[in-house]
């Protein structure tokens, strides 16, 4: 059982808050919380405390750390990646790689960047050098994602989860573009599956065995092993009902943080030991 | 009042003032109308069932019901140009039913089954949802109920299926039934290039 512990942000004019958009979260080492949303970067502190915020060029619509401390955004076109202070390190641009960038992760020292313009994930080197394409080799020529979003995650074994929602699955890639399988079927009825044309639209993974996942449509957060059994529905009623691609992130703690894309809110929900 | 005009006299100015500018409207309504230059057509973004925002209201089939014209001068008209094509359309299924032994809901959405799906090109026999699907609406069965346009809103789907007054079946009346009844005002009058657009295609251009 899963119960939600804090409200983070908000819609507002305030300095920890958000003025139109919420679109992605993350959370780092030391389980600070990083956001995005507007045109601006804000960082939490473990306990929601606003430590740090600053200017991004663009609106953002994915923001991930890496483990050296740089920040990395994604944005329309381009990926602006900062030092912990906020400075602006280096901006990769690829007018063709780089549509609308709306996920970054981390496997053995590349770089992964969800476009979804082109329903794809790019494998770029630590220099900004293209190198492959993941989920985009195959009869529909990328991910089905009528939400409009890519999203992913990597788990410690270097194995990508990424959304499919259009097939309501999440698929499980090698850097190299292998498919290795997936897990999600369709159910509008029992929660152990996923609903709606599109679904699951986010994903995180964390731990040795745990995937979480955000719906859109009556939206809801639940947490899978790396079988697809369902472990729990985090929460269901505590969104605005017309929320759709909700990030979602998990600090080291177990805590799980979810973005209301209509509140602004970022809500933070504690389970129990079984959870 | 100053000038001998009382303040019965001066509220009668007004009154007759706000009828005539009535009539003006109508007038030019009406002429514009016979013109052919304004129709009745349902605005989207105010009707109840295409409406962003509204969630967990009942649909509203006022222009089925409504309608002087037998079966509705409305129908629903899906734009292909913003549909996302889904295995799964939650305007086609009830995604509310039960799996089928293919994992797809057992029942159709439409009360009229009014609408068709195809697959685009071939389908894959080891993964159907491997796949783009079209869907179709039949102008024959179709009502104009709404009940697909509220399955095809956002954030559940893309919000590509609207309702829209078909001209060939409108009898243009002076006052629309269905405007008057129409809680959200939806029902508005038009300039005939913004009535006709696109959406009223009845296939895609695959």
């Amino acid at each position: 059982m899963y119960k939600q512990v804090q409200v983070i942000g908000g819609k507002g004019e305030g300095a920890h808050r958000f003025g139109r958009t919420l679109r992605s979260i993350t959370v780092d080492g030391s389980d600070r919380l990083y956001a995005v949303g507007d045109s601006e970067l804000k960082v939490f502190d473990a306990d929601g405390t606003l430590r740090h915020r600053w200017p991004t060029s663009r609106p953002g619509y994915a923001v991930a750390v890496a483990d050296d401390g740089l920040v990395c955004v994604g944005e329309a076109g381009q990926v602006e990646i900062f030092d912990s202070g906020g400075t602006l390190a280096n901006t990769w641009r690829d007018a063709e790689r780089l549509g609308r960038i709306t996920a970054i992760g981390f496997v053995s020292g590349y770089v992964l960047v969800g476009d979804a313009k082109d329903r794809a994930i790019r494998r770029y080197d630590a220099s900004g050098t293209f190198l492959n394409d993941i989920g985009k080799n195959n009869r529909m020529q990328g991910f089905l994602i009528p939400n409009g979003i890519v999203d992913f995650s990597v788990d410690a074994d270097g194995v990508i989860h990424a959304t499919n929602p259009g097939k309501h699955r999440i698929e499980r890639y090698t850097p190299d573009d292998q498919l290795l399988g997936h897990i999600g079927r369709f159910n509008g009825i029992d929660p152990a599956g996923f609903s709606g044309c599109c679904n699951p639209t986010n994903v995180t993974v964390a731990g040795r065995d745990r995937i979480y996942v955000t719906e859109k449509a009556e939206p809801r957060a639940k947490v899978y092993d790396f079988q697809g059994s369902l472990i729990a529905v985090i929460a269901t009623d505590v969104f605005d009902p017309n929320c759709k691609n909700m990030d979602i992130a998990v600090d080291r703690r177990g805590r799980v943080y979810v973005a209301d894309t209509v509140r602004l809110e970022i809500l933070a929900f504690e389970g129990d030991a079984e959870s | 009042m100053s000038d001998g005009l009382t303040r019965r006299d001066a509220l009668n100015r007004v009154a007759r003032g706000t009828v005539l500018l009535g009539f003006g409207g109508t007038a030019a309504f009406l002429i514009e109308k016979a013109d052919g230059q304004v129709v009745w057509q349902v605005d989207a973004s105010r009707c109840v069932n295409s409406r962003l925002g509204e969630v967990g209201v009942p649909v509203c089939t006022l222009c089925t019901t409504e309608c002087v014209v037998q079966q509705s001068a409305v129908r629903a008209v899906n734009n292909f140009r913003e549909c996302g094509r889904c295995y799964i359309c939650p305007a086609y299924y009830n995604i509310k039913s039960a799996v089928d032994e293919k994992g797809l809901p057992s029942e159709k959405l439409c009360p009229r089954d009014a609408i068709e799906r195809q697959p685009i090109g071939m389908v894959d026999p080891g993964d159907p949802a491997n796949n783009f699907y079209e869907y179709i609406i039949d102008d024959e069965k179709c009502d104009g109920c709404g009940i697909c346009v509220k399955g095809c809103k956002e954030p559940l789907g893309l919000g590509s299926i609207i309702l829209k007054v078909r001209h060939n079946l409108c009898v243009d009346c002076n006052h629309c039934a269905i405007s008057l009844a129409c809680p959200k005002e939806a029902l508005v009058r038009q300039p005939v290039a913004d009535a006709l657009e696109p959406t009223l295609a009845t296939h895609s251009t695959r």
